[in-house]
């Protein structure tokens, strides 16, 4: 066994518990890479994309990326790709940790979920077996609770687990899944697709590893990259020394750092919650990080009271920080645990508060709704802790929010209170202050994210070069190359914080060096692409239309503090533009011949 | 003039301290503020901000928020009651 180029496809029927194996190879791997991209091909043919996202007929799948479990640096990501919940759109999702490298040690690149247990299953990954086992006394289990018991019951520590908590099993639209107790499948809800299978979690052990995937040819080429990664700034020293969390100072410099449900963009308080605040509260305590990562950019903390886990970060930070007003940095890493043990999405839980205060305030909400809970007052701490633990339960008001920000504002009569692009809430950068941006979030194949193409990177930060953040010329090219080039990243497995310091050409190297095929850069980021287009035509045909390609209102309003104090919002100028750069028809829809040029018909 | 420097990220945690205050005579640039500054702190910033007498990538100055590489890079003026903050390569997301 050498180099990849094949997918072993574990295929699990929860209705009737019937388990099979079945092999992808050649052309589909290689023209979808892995991960996001392989997966989302085999969910597109596989399911009607109309499916109620919470019925059995939707499916879920967890992949590990082309070069998970290689030595590829970062190479340990797996993804949950599914229809979500939250936006109606495809959703994947992404997480690090352990768990990704050792589902691949196991064999099992892909795990497909079907239908829907009876009763709360999990599935056992042990050696080569796969078996389908009860749940039910996990079920209402919290995620650090669930992870202690299964590794116990499965008797090796060295086992990884999977799973949902309380908000998963309770459908809460943004549920996420959980892997290392920490590490978040965030966005989107792909944990209450889970929890509405009934299915806990996966637990997986390697017996041998499957393949060898440290060829000496691959080792080269990791080992220039590593040290790429160890001398660059950002990567090197940034990312390692305060994480994520290094944000916030430097985005509310920029007047882009939203506060009080993006009413406006900065946050006179930042000094009290800003990453370095962390680290001079003694709050930090040391640096983690994930499978063959050099970067480490995973925060431990401590709180006064003795509670430890990890983050927050940035965008934590700041969706139970500034977003709701709150500069209680004690009360917001609560909420952070609370999060990961509950299994919720952090930034749809503080944002969905964050609009919901917005509706309290302006009379949308009343008290007696409240139950007794405390007031959704901007900036009261109490209200972060007190309602992210009520959503994952649904109890009282929580059982609105659990529905997120969208559906509660609209369900009061005011759905442009809701930050959200597609139903999803937006994260921690005010599209005005930084317009590529804001033409990403409208495009966004899941919905507001930042992740689909990380425009802040060259807007603010000026990775891999600064570019003006209100010059809207050139940005349909450069948005699209971000959301092709990582949808790359993806699906090959690695960090998106690798495209700091490394460059689509690094990528095609790595790829070339750790599997059986030869792919130009050219040809890689055509992948990107493909795997692009082929999200947008799920969404298109599951009914979200071009028109949705929106910001809330409020971003057509110039913001009213900051370095960008009188600036409005200006993707659509510049949509029209974009929508011909990707080759799509004027009106956003992709015509067949684009499809079949993509090789998606 | 006055002029106030503000310090984030590692150049806060490295050095201990949130930033300088410096009463000049005369109005200058953003090079002769580094000058300034590595004057007071070993050489510290030229380091860390500057390659080959350029900012190096990813590094951050804002004067009264605004990054200067769309003024006028390291010879951008600083004038009597602005505000300069310093960032080395930062990134997250
Ligand atoms: S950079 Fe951070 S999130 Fe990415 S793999 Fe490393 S530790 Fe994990």
């Amino acid at each position: 066994m050498g180099k990849i180029y094949e997918y072993q496809v574990l295929r699990v029927n929860l209705s009737n518990g019937e388990i099979s194996r079945e092999t992808i190879a050649g052309e589909k791997v290689k023209k979808f890479l892995g991960g996001r991209g392989l997966a989302s091909k085999m969910l597109y043919d596989e399911i009607d994309p109309k499916v109620d996202p919470l019925s059995p007929e939707n499916k879920l799948i967890y992949a590990t990326g082309l070069l998970t479990g290689t030595a590829a640096s970062t190479g340990g990501r797996y993804m949950v790709i599914t229809k979500g919940p939250l936006t109606g759109t495809i959703a994947s999702s992404n997480s690090g940790g352990f768990f990704g490298a050792e589902m691949r040690f196991s064999g099992n690149d892909i795990i497909v979920f079907e239908g829907k247990a009876e009763k709360p299953v999990y599935l056992s990954l042990k050696g080569d077996q796969a078996e389908l086992k009860d749940a039910s006394h996990l079920w209402g289990k919290g995620v650090y609770d669930t992870t202690d018991m299964l590794i116990e019951e499965f008797g090796d520590e060295k086992a990884r687990v999977s799973c949902i908590g309380p908000a998963g099993e309770n459908m809460v639209k943004f549920a996420s899944i959980m892997n290392e107790k920490d590490r978040a499948a965030g966005r989107t809800g792909v944990g209450a697709v889970m929890g509405s299978k009934n299915l806990k979690a996966i637990v997986v052990k390697a017996g041998e590893k499957q393949v060898e995937y440290f060829k000496d040819e691959m080792m080269e080429v990791v080992k220039k990259q590593t040290k790429t990664l160890k001398e660059d700034g950002v990567t090197g020293e940034g990312l390692p020394a305060l994480g994520t969390k290094v944000l916030d100072n430097v985005i509310n410099e920029h007047g882009a750092y939203p506060r009080n449900n993006f009413q406006y963009g900065t946050f006179d308080k930042v000094e009290e919650v800003s990453g370095e605040a962390l680290v001079e509260k003694g709050y930090l305590q040391n640096n983690k990080g994930c499978y063959g990562c050099p970067i480490r950019c995973g925060r431990h903390t401590k709180l006064p009271n003795g509670q430890e886990g990890e983050g927050p970060e940035y965008e934590t930070g700041w969706a139970f920080g500034a977003d709701c007003g709150v500069s209680d940095l004690n009360a917001i890493v609560q909420a952070n645990f609370l999060c990961n043990d509950l299994g919720l999405d952090t930034i749809s839980a503080g944002a969905t508060i964050a609009a919901a205060m917005e509706l309290y305030e302006k009379g949308y909400v009343d008290k007696e709704e409240l139950e007794n809970g405390p007031e959704l007052t901007f900036g009261s701490s109490e209200s972060v802790t007190y309602y992210t633990r009520q959503m994952a339960y649904r109890e009282g008001f929580g059982d609105q929010l659990a529905e997120g920000s969208y559906r509660l504002a609209e369900s009061k009569g005011n759905a442009e209170l809701s930050m959200s692009v597609k139903k999803q809430e937006l994260p921690a950068y005010d599209p005005r202050g930084i317009q590529g941006q804001g033409l990403n979030y409208a495009t966004s194949n899941r919905g507001g994210c930042h992740v689909r193409g990380y425009m802040v990177s060259p807007e603010v930060l000026g990775v891999p070069e600064k570019l003006d953040p209100q010059e809207l010329k050139g940005k349909p090219e450069w948005v699209k190359i971000f959301q092709d080039l990582t949808a790359v990243i993806d699906s090959l497995g690695m960090c998106l914080f690798t495209s700091f310091a490394l460059g689509l050409e690094d990528y095609t190297e790595i790829a070339n060096a750790g599997t059986e095929f030869e792919y130009s850069p050219e040809e890689m980021l055509e992948n990107g692409e493909r795997i692009y287009n082929l999200e947008r035509q799920f969404n298109l045909e599951a009914g979200i239309t071009p028109d949705q390609d929106k910001l809330p209102k409020r971003f057509d309003e110039p913001l009213p503090d900051g370095t960008f104090r009188g600036t409005a919002a200006k993707y659509r100028e510049i949509l029209p533009e974009y929508y011909e750069v990707r080759g799509w028809q004027q009106d956003g829809w992709i015509s067949d011949e684009k499809l079949s040029e993509m090789g998606l018909k | 003039m006055s002029l106030k420097v503000k310090f984030h990220s590692l150049f806060r945690i490295k050095l201990k301290s949130r930033g300088h205050e410096y009463q000049l005579e005369d109005e200058i640039d953003v090079m002769e503020l580094i000058d300034l500054l590595d004057d007071d702190y070993d050489g510290y910033f030229s380091k860390k901000l500057l390659d080959a007498g350029e900012i190096s990538p990813g590094s951050i100055i804002l004067v009264n928020g605004e990054n200067v590489i769309h003024k006028d890079g390291v010879k951008t003026k600083i004038k009597d009651g602005d505000t300069v903050t310093l960032f080395p390569p930062s990134a997250g997301g």
